[in-house]
């Protein structure tokens, strides 16, 4: 039988990328089930953490960072797994065979943890809310914390996806990627708990909250840029 | 005659001092079956990635399937497959997704019907829907033949394809590939002397990054050549 | 070794005879500083060059404060570490674009230098947030980010230990330092565009400093980059150096 080539746009090249990490998530669940529980179980550790402050003790101002801490970490483990599985048996490999732009390939596993990020944060959002803040009444703002919160899993999926490629074939790779990533991301989880705590706990928002999500903006741009462009030299050594 | 299928001229690869080829040339007609053979750290694998167009020669120019892979790699690379010890399956994905998966990277137009030959001629149509994780480690390797031959490559490199396999997986591998040898190049790098040298129609001898000696089969009998190995291999080695 | 790379990546020749004059001149000139902090430099009447200060909540403006003098050292290390980083974003660069292993060699030897300038910083700095502004440490903006380069050089090293195989350790090598070289300038001019920060200054045409408090300073900025390029060409000679003994040896054993 004859095979006939006709060779895809690089959109539909990511699309193919993108449905294979969501149809092995899909069946395996590993990345998604496992970023849950332990979001869940730092809800249970803030409990502990929190359990002598108090009826004085404003947990809204805390909110935010509180928060965000918890992204940051579940979104490391996440990370870590999103690319062990494609240097298990050397599938990676495999689709740098293949004739496409290492960029889609940047992009793809992106927008897949970006997925993944963002499914786990919709679930953990109301644990958070139902454990710590319902003695308390955040600001009628609040809706508003979701822009930084898309913009943050935005800048985190980006960035790591590119971090994550480099420590998959290091020793210690778990360390090492945090050791990597949490000085990178720092900036854009400063902007980002700032906007947050913001519209949670009220204040400045005119001013505090858009001058933090556009230093988020920033940050994203540049580091997604500049990740995709140093993508290619990453995947292929 | 017809272009050669593979051409090295003056390859090298460097890093620092460390040369991991040097200097390597050669000429492989189409249709023909190249074994390497040296020890460890002479350059086998380094010269299968850059033929897989995985990793960039220092300098010289390699040709694969009448392309240059500097010129134009993506066109090359439809016409390269590679079969490694690794699968390059996704272990959490059924035998049909995996290949799915890879028609539509090629973008084979008739990828259903492409799928359903390959399977069948691997002899895993019944285990289509099951995940390559419960696959034995022989099934394993014929689907991952199926993959890398899905989009009918002209040229195909296979990278130690025997390790790992027990001799009835290693049975049934040499016949899939006596059935799909037919106007296909193969270039394969071997630990096995003898294995490697019964399929070969030409044989390549590295060692410490050059070439030690490039022969047609018909030029040297088994005995001769696993002399002559011996001999320049042990000698620049042990 | 090739000849391309001996003549891109020359041993001796004007450079490295310039390596040991600069050292020297750089380590008088340092010297010569820190004798004129404290002999010419006036004594700074609180933290009157940048305003007043708020120390341990009471506004301090009268004090003499001999720590001030860290600020002659701090800035020139400061500014060296990051002109020197800049340097190992600029090999890196090459690298990538060469993929020749000694530009590797060089970059990391810039950020071994840088590492040292940059752990100098810290320090100086620390003891001034201690003593001018009473605290060991504040979240503030131009400290922040400057930790956040001390991380990341730091990570710099762990990345290449991780990694066994050369040419992929030179490659994320430059890919991480390339996206580390985006903090440098948001350090550098944080202190300019989010005006509010504690932190002053320097850097600008009204730096209200007189020619007294300006010699040692102009002294101890061009003593400390003499320094980092006699350490740098020092460092790149031995190891230039040592991997021609290496080829040699690979020769002999051929």
């Amino acid at each position: 039988m004859t095979v006939r080539v006709q060779k895809p746009s690089t959109f539909a090249q990511y699309v193919t990328l993108l449905r294979k990490d969501l149809q092995r998530e899909f069946r395996t669940r590993d990345m998604l089930s496992s970023m849950a529980i332990y979001a869940f179980l730092v809800l249970v550790v803030y409990g502990a953490a929190l359990s002598q402050t108090g009826s004085q003790f404003d947990i809204l101002q805390m909110s935010g960072g509180m928060l965000w801490a918890l992204i940051v970490f579940t979104s490391l483990l996440g990370l870590n797994r999103s690319f062990s599985y494609e240097k298990e048996d050397g599938c990676l490999e495999g689709i740098l065979l293949v004739p496409l732009d290492r960029s889609v390939v940047f992009l793809a596993k992106a927008t897949s943890n970006f997925l993944f990020l963002l499914a786990v944060e919709i679930v953990v959002l109301p644990l958070y809310y139902f454990f710590f803040l319902t003695t308390t009444t955040p600001q009628p703002t609040w809706p508003l914390m979701l822009i930084p919160m898309l913009v943050g899993t935005i800048g985190i999926a980006g960035i790591g996806t590119l971090l994550s490629t480099i420590t998959t074939s290091t020793r210690g790779k778990d360390v090492l990627l945090a050791v990597l990533f949490i000085p990178l991301v720092f900036p854009l989880l400063y902007a980002c708990v700032s906007a947050t705590t913001v519209v949670v706990a009220g204040g400045d928002i005119e001013g505090i909250f858009r001058n933090s999500v556009l230093l988020a903006v920033g940050y994203d741009l540049v580091m997604v840029l500049l990740s995709w462009v140093l993508y290619d030299y990453a995947v292929s050594a | 005659m017809e272009a050669p299928a593979v051409q090295l001229d003056q390859v090298s690869k460097v890093f620092g001092d460390r040369y991991a080829l040097k200097n390597v040339s050669l000429e492989l007609p189409a249709g023909s079956f190249l074994s390497i053979f040296g020890p460890n750290g002479a350059g086998k694998t380094t010269l299968l990635r850059i033929l897989a167009t995985l990793a960039r020669p220092t300098s010289g120019a390699v040709t694969v399937a009448g392309i240059n892979l500097k010129d134009d790699a993506d066109a090359a690379r439809e016409q390269i497959g590679l079969i490694s010890h690794n699968s390059m399956l996704y272990a959490d994905l059924n035998a049909e997704q995996n290949l799915q998966l890879y028609a539509r990277l090629y973008g084979i137009e008739n990828a259903q019907e492409r799928v359903d030959e390959m399977l069948d001629a691997v002899e895993l149509s019944h285990r289509r829907l099951d995940t390559v994780r419960t696959f034995s480690r022989g099934m394993t390797q014929r689907l991952a033949i199926a993959r890398a031959l899905l989009h009918d490559p002209q040229v195909v490199l296979l990278d130690e394809p025997y390790s790992g396999l027990d001799p009835h997986a290693v049975e049934i591998f040499d016949s899939l590939l006596e059935a799909v040898r037919e106007n296909r190049t193969f270039v394969m790098v071997s630990h096995d002397l003898r294995k490697g040298f019964e399929a070969c129609s030409h044989a390549l001898v590295l060692a410490r990054g050059t070439k030690v000696a490039f022969a047609a089969k018909e030029e040297i009998d088994y005995d001769a050549f696993a002399a002559l190995y011996h001999e320049t291999v042990g000698m620049g080695v042990a | 070794m090739t000849e391309t790379q001996t003549d891109k990546h020359p041993i001796g020749g004007l450079a490295d005879t310039l390596a040991k004059p600069a050292l020297l001149i750089g380590a008088l000139l340092t010297a010569l500083a820190f004798v004129l902090a404290f002999t010419v430099a006036s004594p700074v009447v609180g933290a009157k060059v940048n305003g007043v200060e708020l120390i341990g909540n009471e506004m301090i403006g009268n004090q003499i404060l001999l720590s001030q003098k860290i600020f002659y050292f701090h800035m020139p290390v400061a500014v060296v570490s990051m002109v020197v980083l800049t340097g190992t974003a600029f090999f890196a660069i090459r690298f990538l674009m060469t993929r020749d292993a000694l530009y590797d060699l060089k970059a990391k030897i810039c950020t071994e230098i840088g590492l040292v300038f940059v752990i100098c910083t810290m320090i100086s700095g620390d003891l001034w947030t201690r003593f001018e502004w009473g605290v060991w440490w504040v979240w503030e903006p131009r400290l922040t980010t400057y930790l956040i380069l001390t991380l990341m050089v730091i990570a710099y090293f762990i990345l290449r230990t991780a990694v066994d195989e050369p040419e992929r350790r030179a490659t994320y090598a430059s890919v991480f330092s390339l996206i580390m070289y985006v903090d440098v300038p948001i350090s550098f001019f944080i202190t300019r565009l989010i005006p509010s920060s504690v932190h002053p200054v320097i850097m600008r045409s009204d730096s209200g400093m007189s020619p007294d408090m300006l010699a040692p300073l102009m002294c101890s900025l061009f003593g400390f980059c003499l320094i980092a390029y006699g350490l740098y060409r020092f460092r790149a000679r031995t190891e230039l150096i040592a991997l021609r003994v290496e080829a040699a040896k690979d020769t002999l054993d051929d």
